[in-house]
């Protein structure tokens, strides 16, 4: 399945900005699984998903082409 | 209405003075406002132990913040009897002292302009997908003495 994956703010550091994923993952703990495997740091790092642009509450279930972004605490203002 | 409108929320750079000035004299013409209620960020030198904060550099979720800041403006335009809102946000660069968030808020009556703008306010912090960069001043300085 091809995920788009967006990262900003610190999380972007370490994930880079943009990256297609061609992962086997069905929703958002599995992809979160897959992430801190690639990038361990990740783990020490709090950041919240949206799944196409909508804020993730808790573990949602992903399709082909959904644009998931990895977001860390909102600092703007 | 306004409420229908796509409101061009982010500004590159500094929010500047003349900006604010102009928009409130543009709402000279609209005799219905009794109040006006603005709120004004502004780019904050706060000290760290590596050194002191000399710019903030922003950035967004472009696509998401759209959505987030058109909720905001349909939600607090249903809340209070608003006659006009304006939100702007700085990307990009900030210097310390120069204005990055410029809320702006009319009513008939001072409590609705009042309220609305704190609210506003409020959920930008906490909604709106943006993110700061804090730029120390003495970080070049730093690298002079590594080297």
């Amino acid at each position: 399945m091809k995920i788009k994956l967006l990262a900003f703010g610190q999380i972007a550091e370490i994930t880079g900005e943009q990256t297609e994923l061609a992962a086997d993952v069905c929703d958002t703990t599995e992809l979160l699984q897959l992430l801190y495997e690639k990038h361990p740091e990740l783990k020490s790092k709090s950041f919240k998903l949206a799944v196409n642009q909508k804020m993730a509450q808790d573990v949602t279930v992903l399709n082909e082409n959904d644009t998931v972004a990895l977001l860390p605490p909102f600092s703007g203002g | 209405m306004e409420t229908k409108k796509k409101h061009q929320v982010f500004v590159e750079g500094p929010i500047p003075s003349g900006f604010i000035a102009e928009s409130i004299e543009k709402h000279s013409k609209k005799l219905n406002i009794g109040a006006h209620s603005i709120f004004l960020g502004q780019v904050r030198n706060d000290r760290h132990e590596n050194g002191e904060v000399g710019a903030i550099e922003y950035t967004t979720y472009h696509a998401m913040a759209e959505e987030v800041f058109h909720h905001i403006r349909e939600e607090t335009f249903a809340k209070y009897a608003l006659t006009c809102m304006h939100i702007y946000h700085s990307l990009g660069t900030v210097q310390a002292g120069e204005i990055s968030l410029f809320v702006f808020t009319s009513s008939a009556h001072r409590a609705d302009a009042i309220s609305a703008c704190e609210e506003i306010v409020e959920r930008i912090k906490k909604e709106a997908p943006v993110w700061g960069k804090e730029i120390l001043t003495d970080q070049k300085t730093k690298w002079k003495q590594n080297t």
